[in-house]
């Protein structure tokens, strides 16, 4: 009986660190990932405006309906990447996604950015020479680090009404994403 | 021959225990990292840089483009207070009041999160377009027989889940108690 007891606390133990190795795998063991969703929408280095999650239809993202949604892919080995227009008075967010899909920084423009958006993404090595004062930026402009050279960039766009949703949705695209073109 | 029987034994625990806690973190996840107001279950950690594991797990299952915590939050409730799924063969009412947020959209959704909006209705509701009571709580009804006031009209048939989604919210944020006050589903009448 306490031998029958002893393979079952084996059992137990076991399961304990299946379930650890599990969650921990699970990220890096993902086939269908955000990124690899992401890459088909070929947004390398412009914004891209996500079709808007209509009732009935298949929502892999898990968009609000409410929203409308640009999207940019970068990737900082080509150098800082700068995220640069106006966006309609409204609320908007900006968030920045790693390969892995976490978001690493985010910001609104309830944080008294108004309707410009100034945002440079600047990876260890760019961030030293931007202290160095060998990159030129411009005044006003949000610099953020990053510790990986490959991310997204998604900017969150909340028309009142729907009837305002195509202009508010070209005024997104008109957002310029990427490295900054040489002089 | 018994050691054979206790090894199968212990092997089919394992694969159970393993398996079936990880399902679990990963779906309902409240002992985990997700945390439950009410009917409602939001995971805090899913906006940081710096996820715990259970979080950045789940994050890859999803595959999805959740909200940085500076930008929001996203409550899902697949049952209602009492503990009951929701389903559309019922109609439902929340009542309460929301954590602070400057607004906050309500969808219903299935388990594929396609969006269960009736034909010719708002997909979702936003916080900006409902009736309110005097003192500033909300009364919102949901489901697929007609309501009067607030309704979010759904159509089909089957299980359902809600979700509330605060933009720029200091829900859990720990400023005050009204941050972890989420609405009460209540079901109504079912067909």
């Amino acid at each position: 009986m306490i031998r029958t007891l002893l393979w079952l606390l084996g059992g137990l133990l076991l399961g304990g660190l299946i379930h650890l190795v599990t969650i921990l795998m699970l990220p890096l063991l993902a086939e269908d990932t955000t990124w690899t969703r992401i890459t088909q929408l070929e947004a390398r280095n412009r914004v891209v405006i996500l079709p808007p999650a209509l009732p009935g239809e298949p929502n892999p993202f898990h968009l609000d309906t409410e929203l409308s949604y640009g999207l940019c892919q970068v990737d900082l080995a080509d150098g800082p990447a700068y995220l640069s227009g106006i966006l309609p008075d409204a609320f908007w967010s900006v968030a920045i996604y790693n390969q892995a899909g976490i978001v690493t920084y985010s910001t609104t423009n309830r944080d008294g950015i108004g309707q410009n958006v100034e945002l440079g993404i600047f990876n260890a090595d760019q961030t030293r020479l931007l202290a160095q004062q060998q990159i030129d930026i411009a005044e006003g402009l949000l610099v953020v680090e990053s510790r990986d050279d490959d991310l997204f960039i998604l900017v969150r766009l909340a028309p009142p009404h729907e009837i305002m949703r195509p202009r508010f949705e070209q005024e997104l695209s008109k957002l310029t994403c990427g490295p900054r073109p040489a002089a | 021959m018994r050691f054979v029987l206790r090894l199968l034994l212990s092997i089919a625990l394992a694969l159970a225990t393993g398996f079936g806690l990880s399902y679990s973190a990963l779906t309902d996840g409240r002992l985990f990292g997700a945390t439950q107001l009410g009917a409602w279950t939001t995971w805090p950690d899913i906006g940081s840089p710096l996820p715990n594991p259970y979080t950045r797990a789940h994050i890859a299952r999803e595959a999805a483009l959740h909200l940085g915590r500076s930008e929001g939050l996203q409550f899902i409730a697949h049952a209602d207070s009492a503990g009951e799924p929701l389903d559309l063969a019922c109609s439902y009412r929340l009542d309460g009041r929301s954590p602070v947020s400057s607004f906050w959209t309500l969808a219903a959704v299935d388990g594929d999160w396609v969006n269960l909006a009736a034909p010719g209705s708002d997909a979702a509701l936003r916080s900006s377009e409902i009736a309110r009571a005097p003192d500033g709580a909300l009364r919102i009804h949901v489901g697929t027989a007609l309501r009067p006031g607030n309704w979010l009209e759904l159509t089909g048939t089957g299980p359902f889940s809600l979700v509330m989604t605060l933009y720029d919210t200091t829900a859990l944020t720990g400023f005050s108690s009204a941050d972890t006050t989420m609405p009460a589903i209540t079901r109504e009448a079912c067909r």
